[in-house]
């Protein structure tokens, strides 16, 4: 696992597109309260390999840069960590929330979420 | 010409659960399609960091409700890895035999889902229900249970075979080989069938490697990635069988994948059947207990060739349970990708489509 800055972020993505990294297996985050680590799974499929990125956040500013015009399947990944983290995904326009029941509020998947407790909506 | 928006679901017989397609069409064609999900979210991936590690296969085997022992043996794979706990020779050729025919059961739903979403007719549906259900009985024979078996446990399955089991389920394979040159005959030979899925729904190998698609979908564009031969799991090296791929990357292609893959499917579990006989070990796991083993590894990734796909568990342990488990459903990204593929074609073909791509509603959402 290969951790990076989040300014280098695109930069690296480009760069591991560039080696032949060029299918996107996963994007997910884990919320460790301090940090909130958001973890590029990509894969060569030529040298049939994986490459893990982790990218350490603050909590206090979660945007990053969108990788969407780099892996196409990008999309649907950053609106669930959008939703599910509350991470800012810089450089694409506010779309409907993907999962569709939920209401919006608060960020289930952050440790801090209490079940019943009212959030408001950012 | 005005675009005109149609909305189809949540509640469609052939959304294969609850799923809601919202389709611009100028005049029969479709100009974008914007699937609508979550009706069947329910929070899994929170789920279990309330859980100890073995309280969560019954919420594992709910993700992909035609094939529940897959998605449990990748999450029981996750813990074994993070526990450090070995598999013996003989558990990992028993549990081949059983995620085989979890596999095949899975295809002939398949096949009974797709002719039936094309609304060829009710034969299709019919056989490919009534084998399954062959398949259900052959399992319920060895874990207990019909459709949710929960019986994987660290370092092994939860029973042994019967002894009729063996020969149950060569009986059944040969009933099967036979059985799969009618559905030849009847469905992928089928004029009608082939006009139907013939350059429909074409994805081609760069946008197939870009959207990420995996699985059927991935391989029937010309990829030749099968997580069981390149990324390859208990005993999958030694046996005998071949990733099969075709190029076309349409509607048919993705059938008749399928097809191959339960051929295959059947030569490893006869193959398994064999050596399992000389395998060492014993094939019972651990007994559950809610105090597990202490986690030795703090990050664990496992992938494996589910029948929708490749399906990935990134897990975060913690002392008894997971800190936070990332679940990869092969059928979220399928279903993503599929505005690209509909686009241009006829609403009509919309649901021979999404036939294809195998959507189980329940994983896509979690």
């Amino acid at each position: 696992m290969l951790s990076i800055e989040r300014k280098d972020l695109l930069k690296n993505i480009e760069q591991s597109y560039a080696e032949g990294y060029t299918y996107l297996v996963k994007i997910t985050a884990v919320d460790y309260v301090k940090t909130i680590n958001l973890i590029y799974i990509l894969r060569s499929l030529d040298k049939n390999q994986d490459k893990i990125l982790e990218v350490i956040l603050d909590p206090a500013d979660l945007s990053v840069e969108t990788i969407t015009h780099i892996y196409q399947g990008a999309d649907w990944y950053e609106r669930e960590m959008q939703e599910m983290f509350g991470i800012k995904i810089k450089g694409r326009r506010a779309k409907r929330l993907l999962l569709e029941k939920w209401d919006g509020k608060g960020y289930p998947l952050r440790k801090n979420f209490e079940w019943g407790k009212s959030y408001e909506k950012e | 010409m005005a675009i005109t928006r149609i909305n189809i679901g949540p509640v469609h017989p052939s959304t294969h659960g609850v799923a809601r397609l919202v389709v611009d069409l100028d005049g029969d064609t479709i100009v974008n399609v914007e699937p609508h999900i979550g009706y069947l979210h329910r929070g899994v991936e929170k789920l279990v960091e309330n859980r100890m590690y073995m309280q969560s296969p019954p919420y594992m085997e709910k993700i992909d409700y035609v094939a529940p022992m897959a998605v449990d043996e990748l999450y029981v794979a996750t813990v074994e890895k993070a526990l450090n706990v070995e598999v013996s020779e003989k558990a990992a050729y028993a549990r081949i035999i059983l995620l085989e025919l979890q596999r095949i059961a899975s295809h002939l739903f398949f096949i009974g889902s797709v002719t039936n979403d094309l609304g060829q007719s009710f034969t299709g549906f019919m056989w490919g229900f009534m084998d399954r259900d062959k398949i259900l009985k052959l399992l319920e024979n060895a874990t207990g249970q019909r459709m949710f078996y929960v019986n994987m446990r660290l370092g092994g399955i939860n029973r042994e075979f019967p002894q009729d089991f063996e020969y149950q389920t060569k009986e059944f394979l040969d009933y099967l080989e036979k059985r799969l040159k009618d559905y030849e005959n009847f469905i992928e030979k089928n004029p009608i069938f082939i006009q139907r899925m013939k350059g429909i729904g074409v994805l081609n190998i760069d946008d197939a490697i870009n959207l990420g698609v995996t699985g059927h979908v991935l391989r029937a564009s010309g990829v030749k990635y099968d997580v069981r031969k390149n990324n390859t799991y208990y005993k999958y090296s030694e046996l005998n069988f071949h990733t099969k791929i075709l190029s076309d990357g349409d509607n048919l292609s993705r059938f008749r994948i399928r097809m191959m893959e339960i051929r295959e499917s059947i030569r490893l579990i006869r193959d398994s059947f064999y050596k399992i006989q000389k395998a060492d070990g014993s094939m019972i796991g651990m007994p559950v207990k809610l105090f597990s083993p202490k986690p030795t590894n703090k990050i664990s990734i496992v992938n494996r060739e589910l029948p929708r796909g490749e399906g990935l568990m990134y897990m975060v342990a913690d002392d008894k349970k997971p800190y936070r488990l990332s679940i990869r459903a092969p059928t979220f990204i399928n279903l993503a990708a599929l505005n690209k593929i509909a686009k241009g074609h006829k609403l009509a073909d919309l649901f021979s489509i999404f036939g294809t791509l195998d959507m189980v509603m329940a994983d896509v959402d979690r």
